[in-house]
């Protein structure tokens, strides 16, 4: 496997999507290739970073005024949504 | 503001707040804004990365789910339910910034200087470096930098952990081109965050 095709298949590589033999590949590569392997481990402290990204919370501004935007628009609601409803 | 006061513990879990949703209860609605506004806004705006545009969305997405409220079905949990509300609406708010071409027109393979630059191994520890604030800003001023077909396919698969089955089913896109981007997202921002590794 030469670098290219190494950084082709790095997704499949984090994703353990990749296939026995690959992987092997990957890994005999990276014994003998120093930058392969800073990529590599980069790019798996990069999905560390980003495994918790989801449950972030960005601060809203004027967020009180938002939430009641928010409430109005949820009590003014179409009644017709009403007559369906099951408690 | 009745709302803002609100005690979140008066409704106990999913099921009793949906209840109170149901009866049209101010006290259940500004609860569910009070539980997932902060989530559903910080997905609109890594996917639309505009303050304005991200408050239009979650507006829309309240409405929307307080629509929808009585099919819902309750297997995916509020919170999924309306990040995917949330995911939809502003798609579509990025369809019509840029008919179709931003999403869906793009090189489908990995560009010349997409090719890692950064060959410095990073010494912080990615765990304790998640708690770093300064971080934080740069990672998400990184993922504003991506171009938005990038990023868009990026934050549905690495962020929001959407499979690439459902991210190409949600973008009308085929499967192999998700792969493509997100893969040619995750070099990029590693680029993009080695800059900043290699300074700290």
């Amino acid at each position: 496997m030469t670098c290219e095709e190494l950084i082709a298949h790095l997704s499949s590589y984090l994703d353990h999507e990749m296939d026995a033999a690959l992987v092997a590949e990957v890994q005999e590569h990276i014994a003998h290739c120093r930058n392969c392997r800073v990529v590599l481990d980069t790019s798996q402290r990069l999905m560390v970073l980003l495994h918790d990204e989801g449950r972030r919370i960005i601060p809203m501004r004027e967020r009180s005024a938002l939430f009641d935007r928010l409430q109005q628009a949820f009590l003014n609601r179409s009644p017709a949504s009403d007559s369906n409803t099951t408690v | 503001m009745p709302g803002l006061t609100i005690d979140l513990t008066i409704y106990d879990d999913e099921e009793a707040l949906l209840a109170g949703l149901r009866r049209r209860e101010p006290d259940a609605c500004a609860c569910l804004i009070k539980r997932f506004a902060p989530l559903v806004y910080a997905q609109a705006i890594r996917l639309l990365g505009d303050v304005d545009e991200a408050e239009g969305a979650l507006q829309q997405t309240f409405i929307k789910a307080c629509d929808k409220l009585d099919t819902y079905e309750g297997r995916s949990g509020l919170g999924s339910w309306l990040y995917r509300i949330a995911t939809n609406e502003a798609l579509m708010l990025l369809r019509q910034r840029s008919p179709r071409i931003a999403i869906d027109n793009v090189a489908d393979t990995i560009q010349a200087d997409e090719m890692p630059q950064h060959l410095t191994p990073w010494t912080l520890d990615p765990a304790t470096a998640a708690l770093n604030s300064e971080l934080r800003a740069t990672l998400e001023q990184a993922l504003m930098a991506l171009p938005e077909t990038l990023r868009v396919v990026f934050v549905l698969r690495d962020i929001q952990g959407l499979s690439t089955e459902e991210t190409a089913a949600m973008l009308g896109l085929g499967e192999s081109a998700v792969k493509v981007r997100l893969h040619r997202a995750r070099l990029r921002l590693r680029e993009l965050l080695s800059a900043y590794m290699q300074e700290h």
